[in-house]
């Protein structure tokens, strides 16, 4: 595709979001059938899914842009670290774990901030 | 609201970032989209990325669908309902409309819906203003919420070990993609890599246990 998605963001944001995901939401319309959740390709897309969004989390931390980059690289990977101890230590709490991570990044950008 | 303070990051205008919000409504769609926009990642991988992320889409609208379905419902109704649904208006669907009456499903599907991502797309657009106006850490802040709340999110759905061989799998090869992938591709092989080993490994594991 040789197109810059800076040049015309709303294009962007409909071929490269909007019409990728629908496409899904629209086929549910069309199949009458109910299918099964736990098939092999479905519990293939759902890993790949899953590495895809821990993938770009890491890639937001790794090269972060505006503000986050003034936070110290070892503050972001540390916020990355409290919010999975977090997580475990209060039971698998997604709460917990936006908390601690949330008090990492502020903190870090706060007192060690460029 | 962190949306919005992604697609700044991303260099991307306010109204494109509440366009994304009416328009991908999924969360995790709109992360990576945001996400990979700014990594510069290729435009079609972008477009892969998202669609992967949105299958589960498939799965959750056809559980919801067949309730709103009535014996004069129009097809171009069906595919304007289906667009609203992401977990939110799914989970609170399947909540509350087996209790109400076929006829007042569709309203108060609607009703809901809309309000849904009538308030979201509203507060993606004050997300993006607020990342400008408050002080940097703040701002820093704002950035990482979506993606702590959709990893936290994520390992809380792990269901067995091929889930949490995705995120491991998915956490190990990002410095190494990084590296050594260029182009724009690094997510797509790393997807692919990870996730598909994950897959793979939990394929044979369920194989010697059957």
């Amino acid at each position: 595709m040789s197109f810059d998605p800076a040049l015309s963001p709303y294009l962007a944001v409909v071929l490269l979001g909007f019409l990728p995901s629908e496409v899904w939401r629209w086929l549910s319309v069309l199949v009458a059938h109910r299918i099964d959740e736990d098939s092999e390709i479905f519990r293939f897309v759902r890993s790949v899914a899953t590495a895809l969004l821990v993938g770009v989390v890491l890639k937001i931390v790794a090269t972060p842009a505006r503000e986050l980059a003034a936070v110290p690289i070892w503050a972001r990977g540390g916020a990355l670290l409290f919010a999975g101890a977090a997580f475990f230590a209060f039971r698998r709490s997604v709460f917990a774990a936006i908390l601690a991570g949330e008090a990492v990044i502020v903190a870090g950008a706060w007192w060690w901030g460029r | 609201m962190s949306t919005g303070a992604l697609a700044r990051a991303a260099d991307m205008p306010p109204d494109a970032a509440m366009l994304a919000t009416a328009l991908i409504w999924a969360g995790p769609g709109q992360v990576l989209f945001f996400g990979a926009l700014a990594a510069k990642t290729a435009p079609a991988a972008i477009a892969v990325a998202v669609s992967l992320s949105s299958v589960r889409l498939l799965p959750m609208c056809l559980s919801v669908l067949p309730m709103l379905r009535g014996e004069k419902t129009r097809r171009i109704t069906l595919l304007f309902a289906a667009h609203f649904i992401a977990v939110t208006v799914w989970a609170e669907s399947l909540r509350r409309l087996p209790e109400l009456e076929k006829a007042q499903r569709m309203p108060f599907f609607f009703g809901f819906a809309l309000t849904c991502l009538g308030l979201t797309t509203l507060t993606s657009g004050l997300g993006y203003w607020l990342t400008a106006a408050v002080p940097a850490p703040v701002a820093g802040g704002l950035m990482m919420l979506s993606p702590f709340y959709f990893l936290a999110a994520t390992a809380r759905a792990a269901r067995d070990g091929s889930d949490w061989l995705a995120i491991g799998a998915g956490a190990a090869l990002a410095p190494l993609t990084q590296i050594f992938v260029g182009g724009g591709f690094d997510l797509m092989i790393l997807a692919l890599v990870g996730g598909g080993g994950a897959w793979l490994a939990g394929f044979y594991a369920r194989k010697v246990a059957a």
